[in-house]
């Protein structure tokens, strides 16, 4: 892929001078070939993002604010100019892997404004979580604002939603249909196999320290996934507007029969002293030995976060079954 | 000598109402007693209906003697439900004792583990041991928040030395040291965040407990620390005695002094170790003992013990009521912080702390014979560093100078910055030389008068009761915040016609109490809470061209008022006898005093957030250049809290790059030391 796309350094040294070059939608968008893609998309989508694209074309320079668009964006075969907080998509998302010539523009709160604009992005993806600073970015290019986190609690929905918008921005409105067709198909794919294994009941959780955990419930894209992957969440209590509550680990011994899966990455020290409290070892799916451990996926993402989370689920469960 | 009768009829007037009682009362504290057994009484009767809704009554011995491993609820309530009640009695009985000593040592009733900063010290290194070294947490948590404690304390006494360790200078010394501490800690998570909610958590004073491990660990060092005290009652009552009294006794006073410091220190450092900072229970407990009428020693260090455990069992079964036992996490010891800060409202004018002397009157410092020179050469670094900060940054091709067509898009982002952090610098100096002369006390700032802390209540409150709340309506919501605190501290000072040292002891309950606050948000996890650390760590980012003219118009119009009062700021630190010999109205000028504190106070922390130290350092370093009229004073200070904000604005935003580091955080992480190094040479 490295060939078909300007490096780092190339980007770099065409800044001052492509702005007359500034791409429009339209173009975009009367590319025909695209359709044609579309139609393996479904089963191609994770390879999507390492397909050639059209040298000649002259893409929408993105700059994405929010993880879970920006992994929308990735899947739609679209690589955004430059995200913030590069370095913790390996820690958090991981999948799809984002390029390494994506520039890091700072944190999520604060993204370096004079950097931005030296970057010349001909549009700014941006959440209502920054509406703070929206003017702000507004003064370097146009700011698109798209909610999946919101008080309705519908991230599934919204992250659907979410993805037509962006398809639609960037002209691939086929790989976006693709994409939501994909992920569906994913739910049920994972609901068959796991029809068997879904009898008990599962908590999601992260690791804050030993002691406190995150549990997804009401209103998380997590929820989302479980319903339709026809697994019950054995968590029904509370959770806030990003759909989590923070609770004791004793706070999860609500069901006897369930199942526990814990998401990395792990807090230093959370893994070595759990086996230690007695608390922990009566835990009933400590005792039963129902503890799945699995790898990081971004609980406050979108669509590609919510297909990973089931995968990641089915493929613990079904070792997990195969092994016991 | 004279400050520690004041003290000790301060005891006397706390306990005056117990004069014409019976002897009974002469020889027991019963007040003490009967607030003991109250809360004691709430305590049990809210550990009953916690464990009822846990566990059935039948099974409650079962539970205690031996749990079935197969029923989780008895397991709960064996491991986790009782090894916590029994940490918050332990923890609650050694900061009770902890705060008696202290206050009994430095002779300062309000003298505490928070208030002079101990418990922020142990804090912050353990916080620091977890993201740096977390091998040396291996070798014993309780080394590492000693040794945080201990370098806390050293700070507090280096700082207030020079003031003989009176009580105000100490507590204030403690304020500042604990800003620092706070300061340190909120660097770390802005610069780390994503995995620093369990430090949070812990940092908030979480008891609960899942083994019972902590109190086994807790048991022997608590009490040993206690027996050492136990075996000091008599040396160290006559510690509570003038200097010369004890001495004519013939007791070696710096050695117990040293022995009763470090065993209180001690019990903070293990308590910090094991549970986190539990706010305020220390001074409550010290307090409430005294106030009880407990009258010796040995009877305060009983009660305070009893108290503090009540305390914090009744506080701690109180939070699993309102939460139930499996509900989100409401830090314990953010609540009794909630508690008690208001509780040090209401003692602030019942105590007698005794009169503070003006100190910047008898300093020896040297006065410059050319002031204008002094002035001109800061003003003219000022001006070579604003060219810096204006011109030169990193961009995508590495440090680079911005001249002709590359320098009108950048300056349109650093102009506003720039100019809002020059203004706000000034500002702050200017409040903090008004502060320092008005008080007398060179540990004063707009930061401690506490109004900071209310225009980031503000802020807080418009963050998470609207949802979506833009800058304007939170600028609006900061306002507002920063004059209701003005307002209460105000009320509060009235009473005392605006004597110096109340309203700087309002302003750290203020600070203490928007502290807790912070602390319970932050423990939620609530990603809002980033938001608002973002802002309180005093980043410059989001000043727009319309609040850098508004930041800078605000400042120019109240410097232009500033030669009103430089005949009062001349005057003021001579001492209130001496001024109102000169025929001033005493109170109309401290009231207008105060009023522009305010103003500049709250116009400046809009933009550069309530923590930094420039309040403080600017006008020592206008003072140590040799200004020491207050015109000259007052025009060297602006110029140097100027010159420190716009370099730690340039500092954060290129250190990092494209990261940006708050210029509030730099600006206290350069100040901290410096304001130290300052106060020492005195």
């Amino acid at each position: 892929m490295g060939r078909s796309r300007p490096s780092s350094a190339n980007r770099h040294a065409t800044l001052e001078t492509d702005q007359e070059a500034r791409p429009g939608r339209t173009a975009n968008r009367a590319r025909g070939w695209i359709t044609r893609r579309g139609t393996f998309a479904l089963f191609a989508l994770p390879l999507a993002v390492l397909m050639p694209r059209a040298a000649a074309a002259k893409p929408l320079r993105i700059v994405c604010l929010d993880d879970g668009l920006a992994e929308t964006l990735l899947m739609l075969g679209v690589t955004p100019i430059a995200v913030a907080d590069h370095e913790v998509w390996e820690k958090w998302v991981v999948e799809p892997p984002l390029p390494p010539e994506v520039a890091d523009i700072g944190t999520i709160l604060e993204p370096n404004l004079e950097f931005l604009q030296q970057l010349r992005p001909d549009i700014i993806l941006s959440t209502p979580y920054l509406d703070g600073i929206k003017p702000l970015l507004e003064r370097v290019a146009p700011v698109t604002t798209i909610g999946i986190y919101t008080p309705d609690g519908q991230p599934y929905r919204r992250a659907i939603e979410a993805t037509r918008q962006l398809a639609a921005l960037v002209g691939k409105e086929s790989e976006g249909e693709a994409l939501i067709a994909a992920t569906e198909a994913c739910f049920a794919d994972v609901r068959q196999r796991l029809e068997p294994l879904s009898a008990r009941p599962i908590y999601a959780v992260s690791f804050l320290d030993p002691r406190n955990v995150r549990v997804y419930g009401e209103k998380s894209l997590f929820q989302a996934v479980f319903d339709r992957i026809g697994i019950r969440n054995a968590w029904t209590g509370e959770t806030n507007y990003w759909g989590f509550a923070t609770v004791g680990i004793d706070g999860l011994a609500t069901s006897s029969d369930a199942r526990l899966a814990y998401l990395e990455p792990l807090p230093e020290g959370a893994g070595g002293t759990l086996t230690e409290s007695p608390v922990w070892n009566a835990m009933p799916f400590v005792r039963n030995r129902s503890i799945m451990r699995l790898a990081p996926a971004l609980m406050f993402g979108a669509l590609p976060s919510a297909s990973r989370f089931a995968r990641l689920l089915a493929a613990a469960l079904t070792a997990e079954h195969a092994g016991g | 000598m004279a400050e520690q009768q004041a003290i000790l009829s301060g005891d006397a007037s706390l306990v005056s109402g117990r004069a014409s009682s019976s002897r009974i009362s002469d020889r027991y504290p019963l007040g003490a007693i009967l607030l003991c057994v109250v809360l004691l009484g709430a305590a049990a009767a809210a550990t009953l209906s916690n464990l009822v809704v846990q566990l059935p009554p039948a099974l409650w011995l079962d539970a205690l003697a031996s749990p079935d491993i197969d029923d989780m609820r008895q397991v709960l309530v064996h491991y986790a439900f009782l090894p916590r009640l029994a940490v918050s009695l332990l923890c609650g009985a050694a900061l009770g004792l902890a705060g008696t000593v202290l206050q009994q040592v430095l002779r300062n009733p309000l003298a505490s583990p928070e208030t002079i900063g101990v418990s922020a010290g142990a804090h912050l290194a353990l916080a620091l041991a977890t993201l740096l070294a977390p091998s040396l947490l291996a070798h014993g948590r309780e080394w590492v928040a000693l040794a945080g404690a201990l370098t806390a304390l050293a700070a507090v006494f280096a700082l207030s030395r020079h003031k003989g360790l009176s009580p105000l200078s100490v507590v204030l010394a403690g304020l500042v040291v604990s800003l620092y501490a706070g300061a340190i800690g909120a660097a770390l998570v802005v610069l780390r965040h994503e995995w620093l909610a369990s430090l949070f958590i812990w940092g908030a004073g979480s008891l609960g407990q899942q083994d019972w491990s902590k109190t086994l660990w807790l048991l022997p060092r608590l009490g040993g620390a206690a027996l050492l005290i136990g075996l000091m009652v008599r040396p160290l009552t006559l510690l509570g005695l003038d200097d010369e009294g004890a001495r004519s006794l013939g007791v070696p006073l710096g050695a117990y002094r040293f022995a009763g410091l470090a065993a209180a220190v001690a019990l903070i450092a293990f308590v910090v170790a094991a549970v986190g900072v539990i706010g305020f229970v220390g001074l409550a407990a010290a307090t409430l003992a005294r106030i009880g009428g407990a009258r010796r020693l040995g009877q305060q260090l009983v009660m305070a013990s009893l108290i503090g455990a009540a305390l914090l069992w009744a506080a701690d079964q109180g939070v699993q009521i309102a939460t139930g036992p499996q509900g989100d996490l409401l830090p314990t010891g953010a609540m009794t912080a909630l508690l008690g800060a208001p509780l040090l409202l209401w003692l602030l004018p019942r105590l007698a702390l005794g009169l503070e002397t003006p100190a910047l009157g008898s300093e020896r410092l040297p006065r410059a014979r050319h002031s204008a020179l002094v002035l001109a050469v800061i003003g003219g670094v000022l001006l070579l560093l604003l060219g810096l900060a204006l011109l030169y940054a990193p961009g995508p091709h590495g440090w680079a100078f911005a001249f002709g067509d590359q320098l009108q898009p950048l300056l349109s982002w650093r102009l506003p910055r720039v100019s809002a952090a020059l203004s706000a610098g000034a500002m702050l100096a200017l409040a903090g030389l008004m502060m320092q002369r008005l008080t007398g006390n060179p540990m004063a700032s707009p930061e401690v008068l506490g109004i900071s802390a209310g225009a980031a209540l503000g802020m807080m409150v418009a963050l998470f009761s609207l949802s979506d709340a833009g800058r304007p309506v939170q600028t609006a919501a900061a306002t507002i915040g920063a004059f209701a605190a003005l307002l209460v501290t105000l009320s509060i000072g009235r009473r005392a016609a605006y004597a110096p040292e109340r309203l700087l002891l309002a302003g750290v309950a203020m600070t203490a109490l928007f502290d807790a606050l912070i602390l319970v948000l932050t423990a939620t996890g609530d990603p809002r809470a980033m938001l608002l650390l973002n802002w309180l760590t005093g980043s410059t980012y989001s000043v727009d061209t319309g609040s850098a003219f508004f930041t800078s118009t605000t400042a120019f119009c109240l410097f232009l008022a500033t030669p009103l009062f430089m005949r009062w700021l001349d005057m003021l630190p001579l001492g209130s006898a001496a001024v109102q010999s000169l025929g001033v109205n005493l109170r109309a000028t401290r009231l207008l005093v105060l009023l522009m504190v305010a103003a500049l106070t709250a116009a400046s922390t809009l933009v550069v957030g309530p923590l930094t130290f420039i309040g403080l350092m600017a006008p020592h370093l206008a003072r140590r250049l040799g200004l020491s009229r207050a015109l000259p004073q007052a025009i060297g200070a602006m110029l140097a809290g100027a010159l420190i904000m716009v370099c730690a604005d340039w500092v954060g935003r290129t250190a990092i790059f494209p990261r940006q580091i708050p210029a509030g955080l730099v600006a206290t992480l350069i100040g901290g030391p410096v304001l130290m190094w300052l106060l020492r040479r005195r």
